[in-house]
């Protein structure tokens, strides 16, 4: 809301403060997306504009590899946390106990990745251990290895790291719908599940739509949690990084570190151009039903 | 379904909410094809009756009877009744015509039928040609219109309508009330209709019930609950009462003379049984009292108390006069305006407030 009495230049200077700290944040981003064009790479005195770097990513077998994990533990990841975050926000408003479930669902969030990640993989030893354990003493062999280091400890891994960020995008489209909705189309012969899919999902949409791309998002760009507990595959960012740490940064590195950004500001840009979109029409809706009426 | 049985039955009926009691014990037979009113003070416990009716909430002990089907413990999607919210409960990202047909696609008619009888029911509800509209393009009473719309298509025979009219002016609320009170005699359906509206009640009501704080506290016409309210409680909340509380001091056959702090009035028991010594309150209509000079001659059919002019309020159509009785209480007396008399007494100019000793109700308890 804009203070019409206010100084026109201090809203500026606001805008302007608010512009630059996006700047700087995102500048060395920018730097290396300017890089991963340039034939000669980092430090070359002249720049030549080339897309080789990021036609090498994509012939590049073990990077096209580690994509495909990556895509499929986004594709499971969603899968499960998307509906899971909907039930808990579902649950949120119907609860009386709000600031608890708050603090339950958004309390992966308070550990450190890397301690989290090194309890996950402790936790999952363990359990494998016991399983194995189980599977020799009752002759169940197919018990053991359920929770050996890989695909699935990864999943779980991402799940409980996405889950908190899910919620609260769904959370925030889900307060702006109205119960009595739900209710009437109940009262209209609707049951609980259909009241849900053809009355309240249309109206969160947005909100489930952006769950799913900020978990395909994270899934992407989680290093530490996926590389303690992925065992023997390798994802798209942890092969990034293990060619940074091993030969440093290469043409391939600085295109592959901008493709992921690229990717991922696309994404976010698109959820944030949504938004706004749908904010101003609704808001019009708004000024429109605000405007008197005379016709009862 | 029981063809003679009541429309609505509830028997016992209590919900609680933890330590707070939101019903307690409630007993109601509304008959089909009744208006009925669930009139009360916000935060009584008629919204929760209603919804209990619905489905909408689960007794924590009692029953609801549908046409003699004990509903109790089916969900509302499941009971042969129609719901009309205060607001905000029409389908946003619908057409009107599509939040109309909305039940009758559940029922899976065929789409030209569901049409048909989309239209029909916009034309009875004065919103023909208003189907292809979305919700936020319609005023608010409009809104309410297309709720009722979507109700009354159902078919069912018992609408629930909570504070339908609440959310719009007052102007719109009066004409609404009447097209409900048409709607209602032209369908021929059961309705039980929420509000804390006194007027709204009366203009619809076939039959009013009071409600506050959980409990059923009074049930009758309109008419008798106006005129002749049995409870302290409905005489305080309908229309505008003197109430005088106090001790029955003498009982002389049909008539006690009951001791207030104001000082002693006659009521007629009614057939009521007191004894001396027991607490009662005595109302009197405020419309039905009238403000004299202190030394004026008194009727024989007429009772009095004395007190001292405060002040008088023009309300348009009436005047309210306002005296303070010996212990300071406050006594009103409403005139129509245009037959008020024309000078009015100092403020403290003592005065005697007369009403018809018949006028005065007797309140146990």
């Amino acid at each position: 809301m804009v203070d019409e009495f206010g100084n026109l230049w201090v809203h500026r200077l606001k805008w302007a403060y608010l512009l630059l700290i996006v700047f700087s944040l995102m500048s060395p981003v920018f730097y290396v997306m300017y890089i991963s064009f340039n034939e000669n790479g980092f430090g070359a005195a002249e720049y030549v504009l080339t897309l080789e770097s990021y036609s090498l990513i994509f012939s590049d077998k073990l990077m096209m590899t580690a994509l495909q994990w990556t895509l499929s533990l986004a594709f499971c990841t969603t899968v499960v946390v998307v509906p899971m975050s909907i039930l808990a926000a579902k649950f949120y408003k119907a609860t009386r106990y709000k600031v608890l479930t708050v603090f339950l669902l958004l309390s992966p969030l308070f550990v450190a990745a890397d301690i989290f990640g090194a309890a996950l993989l402790v936790y999952f030893k363990n359990l494998n251990l016991m399983f194995t354990s189980v599977a020799e003493a009752t002759g169940l062999s197919f018990l053991s290895g359920w929770f050996e280091l890989g695909f699935i400890t990864a999943w779980i891994g991402l799940i409980i790291y996405t889950i908190p960020y899910a919620f609260i995008v769904v959370l925030i489209t889900m307060g702006r719908y109205r119960h009595e909705q739900t209710e009437a189309a109940r009262a209209c012969g609707a049951s609980g599940w259909r009241a849900f899919w053809d009355i309240e999902f249309p109206q969160i949409r947005p909100g489930v739509f952006s769950a799913c791309a900020f978990c395909v998002i994270l899934c992407f760009n989680e290093y530490t949690r996926t590389s303690l507990l992925k065992g023997g595959f390798d994802t798209f960012t942890t092969v990034l990084v293990s060619q940074m740490l091993n030969e440093g940064m290469s043409n391939e590195s600085y295109a592959m570190s901008s493709f992921v950004s690229f990717t991922a500001i696309a994404v976010i840009g698109s959820i944030i151009l949504y938004t706004l979109i749908r904010s101003e029409s609704l808001g019009q809706v708004a000024r429109a039903k605000a405007e008197p009426n005379m016709a009862g | 379904m029981n063809g003679s049985a009541p429309a609505v039955e509830v028997r016992g009926l209590s919900k609680h909410y933890g330590s707070v009691v939101a019903l307690r014990e409630v007993d109601l037979t509304i008959g089909a094809g009744e208006y009925f009113v669930l009139l009360g003070p916000s935060g009584g416990g008629k919204t929760t009756l209603l919804r209990t009716i619905g489905g909408f909430h689960k007794p924590t002990s009692g029953q609801v009877l549908l046409h003699g089907v004990d509903v109790s413990n089916q969900p509302p999607d499941k009971r042969p009744t129609g719901m009309v919210f205060q607001s905000y409960a029409l389908f946003p990202h619908m057409t009107v015509a599509q939040n109309v047909g909305y039940g009758l696609s559940l029922a899976k008619l065929p789409a030209g039928q569901i049409r048909e009888k989309t239209e029909a029911m916009l034309a009875m509800v004065g919103l023909a040609g208003y189907g292809e509209r979305k919700p936020h393009e319609l005023s608010g009473g409009q809104q309410q219109r297309v709720q009722l719309a979507r109700a009354l298509v159902l078919d069912r025979d018992i609408l629930l309508l909570d504070e339908p009219l609440a959310a719009l002016d007052a102007q719109l609320r009066k004409d609404m009330c009447l097209e409900l009170k048409h709607l209602q005699e032209k369908v021929g359906i059961t309705f039980i209709h929420v509000t804390h509206n006194q007027e709204e009640a009366m203009t619809v009501a076939d039959r009013i019930a009071l409600i506050a704080d959980g409990d059923l506290v009074e049930q009758g016409s309109a008419r008798d609950v106006y005129e002749a309210p049995q409870q302290r409680f409905t005489a305080s909340f309908v229309g505008e009462n003197n109430l005088l509380d106090g001790t029955v001091a003498a009982i002389d056959g049909e008539w006690a003379e009951v001791s207030t702090p104001g000082g002693t009035v006659p009521v007629h028991r009614r057939g009521r049984t007191v004894s001396t010594g027991d607490r009662v309150a005595v109302s009197i209509r405020s419309e039905l009292t009238r403000l004299e000079p202190a030394d004026a001659a008194l009727d024989p059919t007429m009772a009095a108390l004395d007190g001292a002019y405060r002040e008088t309020v023009y309300l348009g159509l009436v005047s309210a006069h306002r005296a303070a009785l010996a212990d300071d209480s406050e006594f009103m007396s409403r005139v129509v305006a245009s037959h008020d008399q024309p000078s009015l007494p100092d403020p403290g100019t003592p005065v005697r407030i007369a009403w018809a000793r018949e006028a005065a109700r007797l309140h146990l308890g």
